[in-house]
């Protein structure tokens, strides 16, 4: 329970930030995309400058997670084949809606009502994604005997 | 507090970073705005039986947005939907309704073979120094980049 709510109250923050930020207009983000204003690329240059030297800090620290006891740790994953696909199939779609999951989110409630279809899409994009791995899955299983 | 104006980028960058570290300090996981979508698509269709904290930040995300237009008296989209009803118009649901429709299928397929969005990539997986991330988000970066221009040569 605290740990959802914990998730639920940072993501609150997150949502209130990227609307006041304005990520979630789509003339922003096409203004970013086309070099035209260097603001989301400054506010997401800061995030992870702050983000580096708290997760450094974190981890000189051996720290443990306040909710959880958990020593704070994270995967750091090697970069392959998918990393460089998928990020070129959603950075088409980016380009299209001007908008990725979480602006997609937040115009949502700010009543949006063309992200409906944004929503959808991004629903519809990872069912179809689940499919495709559990075909790949059962394909690579050996034949019953 | 004027929320029609935005603030200095630095400010908005600084609470990002700051729900990122803190993300890991309360409960050891990395932020990323896709998961909860996925978490949502898995309990619907069966696929799991519980809702993971990521379904639970994507409603903080919805909640927080939600306030934010409370207190700012409108949205932050005016008037249409950027290029695509200045280019087909407001009330072209069909034309901009199957475009946004079949963009969010790439963004939701292509940040699950990724591995995360502009957030769990982008900022997640960038503060955490994974490689793999830098990757993703050059690719995707340079991919809209020039997909944006090739949009704006077309329209």
């Amino acid at each position: 329970m605290a740990v959802r709510a914990a998730a639920a109250g940072f993501g609150a923050v997150f949502g209130f930030a990227i609307s006041w930020g304005q990520f979630t207009d789509p003339d922003r983000i096409r203004e970013m995309l086309l070099l035209e204003d260097p603001y989301l690329y400054l506010m997401m240059a800061t995030a992870v400058l702050v983000g580096l030297v708290g997760t450094r800090l974190l981890r000189r620290f051996r720290a443990r997670a306040l909710l959880t006891g958990n020593l704070i740790a994270w995967d750091v994953t090697r970069p392959g084949a998918r990393h460089v696909a998928g990020a070129a199939i959603f950075g088409l779609g980016w380009s299209v809606a001007d908008s990725c999951p979480a602006p997609i989110a937040a115009q949502l409630t700010q009543g949006v009502g063309w992200s409906v279809f944004t929503v959808a899409g991004v629903g519809l994009g990872v069912l179809a994604y689940l499919v495709w791995q559990e075909r790949r899955a059962d394909r690579a299983l050996p034949a019953a005997a | 507090m004027a929320l029609e104006q935005r603030p200095a980028w630095y400010a908005i960058g600084l609470v990002l970073g700051l729900v990122t570290v803190g993300l890991l300090a309360f409960i050891n996981e990395r932020v990323g705005v896709l998961g909860g979508y996925s978490s949502l698509v898995e309990r619907a269709t069966g696929r799991s039986q519980q809702l993971s904290w990521k379904a639970w930040f994507l409603f903080g995300v919805l909640a927080g947005a939600f306030v934010f237009r409370l207190l700012a008296g409108s949205a932050t989209v005016h008037g249409g939907y950027g290029w695509l009803t200045r280019e087909f118009g407001t009330d072209a649901y069909v034309a901009v309704g199957a475009l946004l429709l079949a963009a969010g299928a790439l963004i939701g397929f292509g940040a699950k073979t990724a591995g995360g969005c502009t957030s769990g990539n982008g900022i997640g997986g960038t503060s955490t120094a994974s490689p793999a991330s830098f990757v993703a988000t050059g690719t995707f970066m340079a991919t809209a980049i020039v997909a944006s221009f090739v949009i704006q040569g077309l329209t």
